[in-house]
């Protein structure tokens, strides 16, 4: 159409240059947002991540100084293990959880709109207000240690963000719970998009709830596995609000709540060594970008959303 | 119709699939298996044992919230241990968390950000999810897939590149640093909301835009008289993404904001109080109750559009 309209004449060729500085224009804020704020901070990154560079700016070049000093960085290391942990735990269970959620709310419920929003309601909320709540419920004379105590008979009251041994693994907990709900949206929507004669056919089989669940509707959501999987991890891999809060920014106790964000935190506010924060930065989006890529080349965005 | 390439174009525009969901999904009850009429009285024993299992279960999701909402009605020595019920109910804490500690300022401020940023979003993203989904010029495909690639690029990568820009901005060289508009100008549009504004007007029929043209009608005036109001669903699931999104950030206003306490938010406020008041239970929890309250009551009442914008814009999870 566009080429038939140039050659009819001036007026539409004048309308199509106009239509194009009119979509230039409409356009200009958000590209122009999106490059300042966006790639110029990703080519940014990317560069001072190969010096030494301060408050005051570059130091000197290192190459790949900062990468190797990663390597056996032993708080890096220490953040890596944490958030590693965090996602083979919280990646898997929020996927179950919210998987089953999803199958629940999908069945000809009564009260199914109200399960939904139960089921969805910790999501919505800000994760510091609810860490506070958390911290609150977990606290050596909090509820938790109250209802363990009831049960048992004996006087409990360990600190379960205050140790480090059971630290990490309440932020997990925590997490597990808040995002399900939103893990549970995602299967919700590829749920129904599974057309009804699939089941009247294994209804038809003779094939039971159980085994139409294992023999149909779990292999049919193959790309909700994966779109969900994404999410939950690149999630996983960028935990710090909770983190930060119940350690109050420093990791502890004992780096048992040491992530990589917080780590990198720290290292860029705090430390102020931008160019060695950087490295980190890249290193993390290195792993995202492999990971959103392999996601969109396989099943492309919109199947699931 | 040539001007949009088909493969451009989703099986399933995600704003309407997520909210056909959203309506209730009356296909679902006939999909699901099971629920066979007529069923005898074990059956109807075993859908009873099954709803009291589920409420259950909706209640572990809610007693946390149950929890903080009591014990922000309770004094310091009730808040400690198992009291289900406060004895003596009152505000005292709501008022303390208000006055003696600030969190009046911080609410303003939370308000105040939460609102702005939503207004800049909703425009942008409108104008330029209309350019994408309607109009001709070159280079659109390029730009359009330079806006996706934004989505990749997490926020810890741009910390430091941010927090340089704003503490010298290139060449106006001005500090933003602390300042609100610091936090606006990186906040001005998010390619999650660009994406599902496009999205939206590529499933407007055309014959709108044509009337309007025929009425002699602008680009812009096409937009605003014509586009805008058929896109409601979408501006507000918008509204609801970027208010909840902006209500809830933690990251970005403690690295502008940390150690100007009066441009604190909620979530700054009630970190800093938390660290400051250890154990000061009720006042903690009177906090969290007054940033939660706001958002769950957009959740109630629009609902279906806060489930549309979640599930469409994916990603952002």
């Amino acid at each position: 159409m566009a080429t038939v309209a140039k050659k009819r004449g001036t007026t539409l060729g004048r309308e199509s240059v106009r239509e194009a500085l009119v979509g230039y224009a409409f356009v200009f804020l958000p590209i122009a947002s999106f490059l300042i704020f966006f790639m110029y901070p990703l080519g940014y990154a990317a560069y001072i991540s190969f010096f030494d560079w301060g408050a005051l700016g570059k130091i000197e070049s290192v190459g790949l100084g900062n990468y190797r000093e990663l390597s056996h960085d032993f708080l890096f290391g220490k953040a890596l293990k944490n958030t590693l942990r965090y996602a083979v735990i919280v990646v898997p269970s929020q996927m179950a959880l919210g998987l089953l959620l999803a199958v629940i709310v999908n069945n000809a419920l009564r009260f199914r709109t109200f399960f939904r929003a139960a089921f969805y309601f910790p999501a919505i909320a800000g994760s510091i207000a609810i860490t506070a709540v958390a911290t609150y419920i977990l606290s050596a004379d909090g509820l938790l240690n109250a209802l363990i105590s009831a049960i048992t008979g004996e006087t409990y009251d360990h600190s379960w963000f205050g140790e480090s041994d059971t630290a990490l693994q309440s932020i997990m907990a925590l997490n597990i719970w808040t995002t399900s709900g939103t893990m549970m949206l995602f299967y919700l929507a590829s749920l129904q998009s599974i057309p009804t004669d699939v089941y009247e056919a294994a209804a038809i089989d003779g094939a039971g709830a159980w085994r139409t669940f294992w023999k149909v509707t779990f292999p049919l959501l193959k790309p909700a596995h994966f779109f969900v999987a994404v999410v939950s991890v690149i999630g996983a891999l960028q935990v710090f609000d909770q983190a930060f809060f119940v350690s109050g920014g420093g990791g502890g106790p004992n780096y048992s709540t040491m992530t990589i964000v917080l780590y990198l935190y720290n290292t860029a506010i705090e430390g102020a060594r931008f160019g060695y924060a950087s490295a980190i930065g890249i290193v993390l989006f290195a792993i995202i970008a492999t990971l959103t890529l392999i996601q969109r080349l396989l099943f492309g965005r919109a199947e699931v959303a | 119709m040539s001007d949009i390439p088909e493969r451009e174009l989703p099986p399933v525009p995600p704003v309407v699939a997520a909210e056909q969901l959203a309506a209730g999904g009356e296909v679902a009850v006939g999909a699901a298996p099971g629920g066979i009429p007529g069923q005898d009285r074990s059956e109807r024993i075993k859908r009873v044992v099954v709803y009291v299992l589920l409420f259950f279960v909706s209640l572990l999701f809610f007693i946390p919230f149950f929890w903080s909402v009591t014990t922000s009605l309770k004094t310091l020595p009730e808040s400690v241990g198992f009291n289900l019920l406060p004895s003596n109910p009152s505000l005292r804490a709501y008022r303390e968390a208000l006055t003696t500690y600030d969190f009046k300022s911080y609410f303003l401020n939370s308000v105040f950000l939460a609102t702005g940023v939503t207004i800049f979003n909703l425009f942008l993203s409108s104008l330029g999810g209309y350019a994408f989904a309607r109009l001709r010029f070159p280079g659109r495909e390029v730009l359009f897939f330079l806006v996706l690639g934004t989505l990749m690029i997490p926020n810890e990568l741009r910390l430091v590149p941010v927090f340089q820009m704003l503490i010298d901005f290139p060449v106006v060289h001005t500090q933003l640093l602390g300042t609100y508009q610091g936090y606006f100008i990186i906040n001005l549009v998010t390619a999650t909301s660009l994406f599902l504004m496009r999205q939206y007007f590529l499933t407007i029929p055309r014959d709108y835009e044509e009337a309007a043209k025929l009425d002699g009608a602008g680009y812009f005036k096409t937009y605003w008289r014509v586009m805008l109001p058929l896109a409601g669903p979408a501006l507000a699931a918008v509204t609801i993404l970027t208010f909840q999104g902006t209500w809830n950030d933690f990251f970005w206003p403690l690295i502008i904001f940390l150690g100007d306490e009066s441009k604190y938010t909620l979530p700054l406020g009630i970190f800093q109080f938390r660290t400051q008041f250890y154990t000061q239970w009720p006042e903690l929890m009177a906090a969290s109750v007054i940033a939660i309250v706001p958002i769950a009551l957009i959740y109630v009442f629009f609902q279906r559009y806060f489930v549309a914008g979640v599930t469409a814009a994916g990603v952002k999870g």
